[in-house]
């Protein structure tokens, strides 16, 4: 197939505006009547409220109204219903809003707010899912049984499980009778955070036409809108959400979180606007965090390395409220299988209640927390096996005609897997490992994976499309540029389909419920694959009509027209033709007489055939677009420090098509070096009082440019899918999954230890290394 | 205590009425609306804020009013020409190295201040700069070798 304008590094459309400084951010935007919020967080991580004394604060200079949680019977939660929008009667997490003070300024709001006195009983708090397990663990939720939740999800009453999930494939358990080896551990993927470098936000205005207008710095207008909307018995076509330039999501800005606070906090003060950004601070202790998962896992071989079975539970601490994390124990969970068959598969997630801040969505959704033990686990198993670790993945990956753990049939047009091993392969063992010398280790690892989106029924995407009268065509979506080039791949993927030049084609800067289609949330590195299918079926619709009108006008049947961008032509003779441009709103006769219609054309598109899972057996089509890729790590390891210097890392993915090579690349470079500092640094670790430690980022350290790999290599393969456009599949989140078990295979390799929790430091592998010399 | 503060802005002098401790950042934000700085931080360890203070990168959250009477600013809004961008804004446009955009800004002015000083600045200088800047996006690849871009196009224009 020749392509255009796919596979052509075109640049992003909204480059100039964000390097001029002129692109407008959550915090950039100015409102008639704007008021300030400042929100009080608890002094406990678990405590019941006895009385909260505002007078002092009412008084200070400039406050328009201080509020708390009294009196608010709202719950809210797209999956379990178990968020308030302020805490009622007790305080479940350290960084809950409690109370929050409205004023004219943000300095006098910040003032008057640490003048609310609350008095609490403290009661126990539990940071870990095995503690909030335990059976005399006090309930978090003492009534979990009156939330309203989604039917396919099951809690445990009188526990602290917010939801159980199970899937058996084959004989589950008994599986493992057919194993002639065994391996399993316990692995960690400890609290982490997105800390997208603009904090969260969000600004919400009740208006006095009874109308709610919010903006935010999220990725789901349409479920904050249709949540306001429910919270507040409004029509949803009442409330309009605006998104603005987005800096950064990787997760926690999807679902609807701190939007029903500000809504709550706002409805005092109808008739103005309030906003409120959360500092660094908060965007750590009182926005979504990421991971909290521990997985036991346990693989069951025959000796030749075929493996057999499958058993894994994924202990989920999923913070104070389950709705943002319960799904992501079930993606940890059923993707735990990784990229391989097993004809036995029994795999359970447990998502509970903890008195942490809640677990959301964090690049890679599950995937690279479960994938991780799967990853250890083949290496560990090769050594048993005394198997090449390459050998026994290659005899296992899943490919055209074996069936997942959900019971999914693979076709060719699922991609892959041998080929992105192979290329990474090639790119870091393909040479002589570095020997050991005076100062460093030299080690190399190397992980496969898998990646599902995570879909749900109706999560679909939308087009809009219109034709401008000089043959310009104006696309409209509803995906939420994030930075990950949505609207560049819209840009080229509308050029191909309607065969017009990019510069011809404007795609949207904004997203405005009252104008934008609807889309379910930008999540799930879905968009390439929906919104480009939505992007197709809008320009065919386009291209019929433009045919229809100019059947009329060249007088003969529409299927003997051909279009090609410019024209509309007889298939036999293209001398005789219309062009595009005097057709796309009706053709004009001489005599001023129009026919036809104006080219424009709505289109949607979401995975086909997505289903929930299976009641008994946790089984269904809930993944429907697989995408399989290969990462590998060369590292070394300074033997004075034990500092990790990871030299080159090398990623392949099966990608379908590629749309736009440079930013495929980009893409993957800025999410495996997120994974790095998950792997080797970042870690959001909780105190004895159950307060974040480290919600700063001088403690909690992400990356920097001298954390780079000196060399990075990517390689993409092309088997085009059977979904998106052209082929072409998502990559948002891919590029995290294998990072961390590539770096932790690669350091056993480097000095014979198995580590298996991240992140791991230099003090711990210096005080690996000590004892081992202790020990020789 | 509010005072009266004067400094020039992209080339206009601005007087503001602020308290003495009040950051340059909000100075800039709040009263004159210059949004394209931006914060990421608490406590200065982003980037995010950077404007050029007198001929030098800053962080727009370190500084108080009062320290900075009578100086010189230069945010990001200040170094385009109209339509004309500049070379530092040129190059990082043109290595790629914007995805959210949030980061940019802050590198954007750190650069331009450096090649304006120092337009010879070697790769070691020119890492040290950038390493006060945090990105979550881009995995910095691009971001550097927009530096190096925007370093030559600066050269050729003298
Ligand atoms: S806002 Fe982060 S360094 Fe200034
Ligand atoms: S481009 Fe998003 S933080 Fe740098």
């Amino acid at each position: 197939m020749d392509f255009k304008y796919i596979g052509k590094s075109l640049p992003r459309p909204d480059a100039i505006s964000k390097v001029t400084g002129k692109a407008v951010y959550l915090d950039d935007i100015r409102l008639p009547g704007l008021l300030h919020a400042a929100i009080l967080r608890p002094k406990h991580a678990h405590a019941k409220i006895l009385n909260i004394d505002t007078g002092e604060a009412e008084r200070m200079p400039g406050v328009v109204k201080v509020v708390t949680g009294k009196g608010c019977d709202l719950h809210y939660g797209d999956n379990i219903a178990d968020l308030t929008p302020m805490a009622v009667n007790k305080v479940r997490y350290a960084g809950e809003p409690v109370a929050a003070v409205i004023a004219e300024t943000l300095m006098q709001a910040n003032a008057a707010v640490e003048k609310i006195k609350v008095e609490y009983e403290e009661l126990p708090f539990y940071l870990d899912a095995r503690e909030a397990m335990k059976d005399d663990a006090v309930l978090i939720h003492e009534h979990s049984e009156e939330y309203w939740r989604l039917p396919t999800l099951k809690y445990i009453p009188n526990t602290n499980i917010a939801n159980y999930y199970r899937l058996i494939k084959g004989k589950g358990e008994e599986g493992f009778a057919e194993a002639e080896v065994v391996v399993e551990g316990e692995f960690n993927y400890p609290f982490g955070s997105s800390a997208a470098i603009e904090p969260h936000g969000s600004i919400v205005w009740f208006k006095e036409d009874n109308s709610i207008e919010c903006w935010s710095s999220s990725i789901c207008p349409f479920i904050i809108r249709q949540d306001l909307a429910h919270n507040y018995d409004l029509p949803v076509s009442d409330v309009r959400v605006h998104i603005p330039e987005i800096g950064g999501c990787f997760g926690y800005k999807s679902d609807i979180t701190v939007e029903q606070t500000i809504a709550w906090i706002a409805s005092f003060v109808p008739g103005h606007p309030v906003k409120w950004a959360a500092t660094r601070k908060e965007d750590f202790t009182s926005t979504l965090t990421a991971h909290g998962i521990r997985t036991y896992m346990k693989l069951g071989a025959k000796r030749n390395g075929k493996l057999v079975a499958i058993k894994a539970k994924i202990l989920h601490s999923g913070g104070a409220y389950s709705d943002t994390a319960v799904n992501v124990t079930i993606g940890a969970t059923h993707n735990s299988s990784g990229p391989y068959e097993y004809e036995h598969c029994y795999l359970e997630g447990y998502t509970v209640y903890t008195n942490t801040t809640p677990i959301g969505a964090y690049r890679g959704y599950g995937h690279q927390e479960s994938q991780f033990a799967t990853e250890r686990l083949m290496d560990m198993l090769a050594r048993k096996l005394n198997m090449d670790p390459f050998q026994l993945r290659e005899m296992n990956y899943l490919g055209p005609g074996s069936v997942n753990a959900l019971g999914e049939c693979m076709w060719k047009t699922n991609g892959d897997v041998h080929a992105a091993a192979k290329a990474v392969q090639n790119a870091v063992f393909s040479t002589e490992k570095n020997k050991e010398d005076d100062k460093y280790y030299y080690g190399r690892g190397f992980a496969a994976l898998m990646k599902s989106p995570k879909g749900a029924p109706f999560s679909t995407k939308g087009c809009y499309m219109k034709m401008n009268i000089d043959g310009s065509v104006s696309v409209n979506m509803g995906g939420a540029e994030v930075g990950q080039g949505l609207r560049t791949v819209v840009k080229q993927v509308a050029a191909e389909a309607l065969q017009i030049p990019p510069e011809k084609i404007r795609v949207y800067s904004e997203i405005d419920t009252q104008f934008s289609p609807y889309e379910w949330q930008t999540i799930g590195s879905m968009f390439t694959i929906q919104g480009g299918r939505a992007i197709i079926r809008a320009s065919d619709k386009l291209i019929a009509i433009l045919k229809k009108t100019a059947a009329q006008v060249l007088k003969t049947d529409e299927d003997y027209l051909e279009y090609n961008g410019e024209y509309v032509y007889l298939r036999n003779d293209p001398s005789i033709k219309v062009a595009v441009k005097d057709i796309c709103r009706g053709y004009i006769t001489s005599d001023g007489i129009t026919i036809g219609e104006v080219a424009q054309a709505t289109a949607d598109a979401r995975l086909p055939r997505y289903s929930n899972p299976d009641s008994e057996t946790g089984q269904g089509s809930m993944g429907v677009d697989y995408t399989f890729g290969a990462q590998g790590a060369e590292i070394r390891i300074e033997k004075a420090t034990g500092k990790i210097i990871v030299d080159h890392f090398a990623s392949s993915f099966d990608m379908g098509r590629v749309i736009n090579p440079k930013q495929l690349r980009s893409n993957v470079l800025g999410g495996v070096l997120m994974a790095v500092g998950a792997t080797l640094s970042e870690e959001l670790r909780y105190d004895e009082n159950g307060h974040q430690g480290n919600p700063h980022f001088f403690k909690y350290r992400i990356p920097t440019l001298k954390d780079i790999p000196a060399k990075s290599t990517t390689v993409f393969i092309e088997n085009p899918g059977a979904v998106g456009p052209f082929g072409a599949r998502g990559i948002g989140e891919h590029p995290v999954i294998g990072v961390a078990p590539s770096i932790l295979n690669a350091i056993h390799d480097a000095i014979g230890v198995d580590y298996y929790e991240i992140p791991v430091t230099s003090e711990e592998i210096k005080k690996a290394l000590v004892d081992r010399k202790e020990n020789a | 205590m509010a005072e009266k503060y004067t400094i020039k802005v992209n080339g206009i002098e601005r007087t503001v009425e602020a308290e003495t401790d009040t950051l340059l950042i909000d100075v800039l934000r709040e009263k004159l609306d210059l949004t394209g700085t931006k914060r990421g931080c608490d406590n200065s360890t982003c980037g995010s804020c950077v404007v050029i203070l007198n001929g030098k990168a800053v962080k727009s959250c370190q500084k108080k009013i009062a320290q900075v009477d009578g100086g010189e600013v230069i945010t990001v809004e200040g170094l385009s020409r109209g339509k004309e961008l500049h070379p530092v804004q040129k190059a990082l446009v043109e290595a790629g190295a914007i995805q959210c955009g949030f980061c940019t800004p802050g590198i954007a002015t750190e650069l331009a201040a450096l090649f304006e000083e120092n337009p010879d600045a070697d790769e070691e200088t020119i890492m040290r700069a950038l390493n006060k800047h945090l990105c979550r996006c881009t995995g910095y690849e691009d971001i550097k070798n927009g530096a190096l871009l925007a370093q030559k196009l600066m050269k050729d224009e003298r």
